[in-house]
């Protein structure tokens, strides 16, 4: 592709734009190519895998990152990990995953590095232009395409809580994501807030590399161990899924009473039924817990000079805090009443988790927390957005009629509550959004009627 | 690969790991300026239901393949060659045929030869192939999977067994007219027959070249 002018826009025609080569926008590239769309992806980092790549500027990984789902549940479904490889790969060895994914399918070549979309505004009833941010000096360029892709991420815009005091704190505040360096904890008296995977797992690198480690969680989580009965536990529980309701059930509670006794005893137990939210995932946190390296507290009241106080009464001087307190979703490039985000709240609202409800060929990918691996989610995501394109170009009478379903698959998942944090916002069961995707892309798949 | 089938699979447990034996020949090593590796072109993967595995790849097809312009590759599965022997049927080696796809720089022709063709098939249920090609098909199931990609299929038989139950049922599966060579199934690593179908197999493959 030559430089554009700002002034004209280049029509791309019929192809596709993908925004970000994170895990989403890699398989939203390969199954649009598959379906036989021309794509061109915009990534405004210059290295693809997103936050799985420490390159990236805006990675959230922090030392000795793992998955926290197992490596059968995380593979993409059509492009298996190693069968070598441990059940919970590194982060080192999602990117190598991610990277072997991008060059096996050749995906590379339809990526635009450095290139961060600024704006994308619709045109001509259902399609867009697109607004490539100048790189210095250069002109701004514009294109225009059939279909927009957003897969952006939502891990890179930190989730700051505020506390009385905080701003005038003495010791160093760091969020999860800035935490890079296992160094910075050594020898250090650190808090950690949050208790999120983020949180428990800063806790467990603080308990066995700082002098002293404090966790605040303002309420109790579910916890499971990484293994379940000899079997990874995503894995374990999935397997259930497909038993008989009242027998998973009785088979979940019996899988999960040793790991619940356990909270129990520590003290970090959740109310509500087991697994009702997404549970930390980590095996080391308890035994942390167990020796004394990791001590629980309650919620921060306020910061004063070098002091935390909590809402319990006690009070430390921490070196160091780490905010685990999570992320929250940001779309800087598009017009958010397009995506049904109203009012203050950050969250959209699409349907079926992925389309605009506004404009056909708008979607988004990854934009979910089911609770176990994303990325067969985004598979099947991305699967169904490229045929729904297609349906909606040959066949307009049955995309009329699928967009009727899709509007009542959403309505049928606002009716169930998602969890108890403004977080929760993003959370669907796995089981049944994995349900609803299959019934859209059934739809899809159809023949035409003749 | 449809969603239910994964998640069936995904509920299912892994075949166990083996180290699996691979052979291989890229354009470079043939030593010959004349032939360029042609980035265009799909790597080949080949498997056979031949005992030897991998191995019987390495007399004729390999290099043959390479000159062409294709990185070329075999695998053993389990029990075959020098892969060591582990539990698990006709899926254990198609998990075994997925996993040696996915290490192939970039997005494989599937090439299976007698049971091979059965293992090559299931495979293309799960990973999208750049192409399938059925040789002297044995075992492959009735109903097999719909390839993932909808990638070109091809089936080549020996003359002697165009009338067989078992070609026609595969033909009939894809939808495909058979090509034929002339031969007996069991000798298609060396010899005139075996260039015969190589040559078949390698036009057909730089026909259905995607441009
Ligand atoms: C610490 C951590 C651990 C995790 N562990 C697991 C796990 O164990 N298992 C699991 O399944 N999931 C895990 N996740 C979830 C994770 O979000 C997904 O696995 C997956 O990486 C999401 O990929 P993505 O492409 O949607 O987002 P990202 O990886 O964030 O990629 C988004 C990309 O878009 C680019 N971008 C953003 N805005 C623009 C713009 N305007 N223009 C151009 N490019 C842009 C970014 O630079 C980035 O490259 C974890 C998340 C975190 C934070
Ligand atoms: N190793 C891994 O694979 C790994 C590691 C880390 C993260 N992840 C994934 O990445 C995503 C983000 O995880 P995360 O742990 O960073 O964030 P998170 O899951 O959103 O958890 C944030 C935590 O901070 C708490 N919190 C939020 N605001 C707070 C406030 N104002 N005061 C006190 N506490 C507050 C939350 O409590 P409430 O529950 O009360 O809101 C929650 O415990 C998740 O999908 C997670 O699974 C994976």
């Amino acid at each position: 592709m030559q430089e554009y002018s700002s002034q004209a826009a280049y029509d791309r025609g019929e192809a596709v734009c993908v925004i970000g080569a994170g895990a989403s926008g890699l398989i939203a590239v390969k199954n649009l190519r598959e379906n036989g769309f021309e794509v061109d992806c915009y990534e405004r980092d210059t290295v693809l895998g997103g936050l799985w790549n420490p390159q990236n500027q805006h990675s959230p990984l922090y030392p000795n990152t793992h998955l926290v789902t197992s490596r059968s549940q995380t593979e993409i479904p059509d492009f298996p990990m190693p069968d070598d490889w441990p059940d919970y790969p590194s982060a080192a060895q999602m990117l190598a995953y991610l990277t072997s994914y991008a060059k096996h399918f050749g995906l590379s070549e339809h990526i635009w590095y450095g290139s961060e979309i600024s704006h994308v505004e619709p045109v001509d009833g259902s399609r867009f232009e697109v607004v490539v941010k100048p790189a210095a000096g250069n002109a701004a360029r514009r294109l225009r395409y059939a279909a927009v892709i957003i897969a952006t991420g939502h891990h890179w815009s930190p989730n700051l809580p505020s506390y009385p005091g905080l701003d005038q704190f003495r010791g160093s505040v760091l969020h999860s994501s800035q935490l890079k360096d296992p160094s910075r904890l050594r020898g250090k008296h650190v808090l950690v807030v949050g208790g999120g995977n983020s949180g428990a797992d800063i806790a467990c690198e603080a308990a066995v590399n700082a002098a002293s480690c404090v966790h605040s969680v303002r309420r109790g989580s579910w916890h499971l161990p990484k293994y379940l009965g000899g079997e990874p536990s995503d894995y374990a529980l999935a397997r259930l899924a497909s038993r008989p309701k009242f027998l998973r059930r009785f088979l979940t509670d019996r899988l999960l009473k040793g790991p619940a006794a356990l909270a129990a005893r520590m003290g970090v137990a959740a109310e509500g039924r087991p697994l009702e939210e997404e549970p930390v995932r980590n095996g080391r946190y308890m035994e942390h817990v167990g020796d004394g390296s990791i001590q629980r507290r309650g919620e921060v009241a306020r910061f004063d000079g070098f002091d935390v106080a909590f809402a319990d009464g006690t009070e430390m001087r921490p070196d160091l805090v780490v905010l685990a307190t999570g992320y929250r979703p940001k779309f800087t490039s598009v017009d958010p009443k397009l995506l049904g985000i109203e009012g203050d709240s950050p969250y959209p609202k699409l349907y079926a988790r992925m389309f605009s409800p506004h404009k056909e060929t708008l979607a988004v990918a990854g934009l979910v927390e089911p609770g176990v691996g994303v990325l067969p989610i985004v598979h099947w995501q991305t699967h169904a957005i490229a045929h729904w394109l297609l349906v909606r170009k040959s066949d307009p009478e049955r995309a009329a009629n699928f967009r009727v379903q899709v509007r009542s698959e959403a309505e049928q998942d606002t009716a169930r509550p998602a969890g108890s944090s403004p977080r929760h916002q993003l959370a669907v069961d796995a089981e049944q959004y994995l349900a609803s995707l299959g019934r859209i892309i059934d739809t899809l798949e159809q023949e035409p009627a003749k | 690969m449809s969603l239910a089938a994964w998640v069936r699979r995904a509920r299912t447990p892994a075949p166990a790991p083996v180290k699996r034996e691979y052979a291989f020949f890229e354009p470079a090593d043939l030593f010959d300026l004349e032939i360029k590796d042609d980035p265009e072109a799909s790597p080949v993967l080949c498997c056979t239901g031949d005992p030897a595995g991998a191995a019987a790849f390495n007399a004729l097809w390999l290099k043959r393949i390479a000159t062409s312009g294709r990185y070329a590759a075999a695998v053993s599965v389990r029990g075959q060659g020098g892969t060591p022997a582990a539990e698990g049927g006709l899926e254990a080696r198609a998990h075994d045929l997925v996993q040696a796809a996915v290490t192939v720089p970039r997005q494989a022709v599937l090439i299976g030869h007698k049971e091979g063709a059965a293992w090559a098939a299931l495979a293309a249920g799960r990973y999208p192939t750049a192409g399938l090609v059925l040789v002297s098909p044995r075992q492959v199931p009735k109903q097999p999977p719909r390839p993932v990609g909808a990638p070109p299929v091809l089936l080549v038989v020996a003359e002697s067994e165009t009338q067989s139950k078992e070609a026609q049922a595969v033909a009939d599966a894809y939808g495909t007219a058979p090509l034929t060579f002339a031969g007996s199934p069991d000798d298609v690593f060396k010899g005139a027959g075996a260039e015969g179908l190589l040559d078949a197999i390698l036009s057909w493959l730089a026909a259905g070249k995607k441009d």
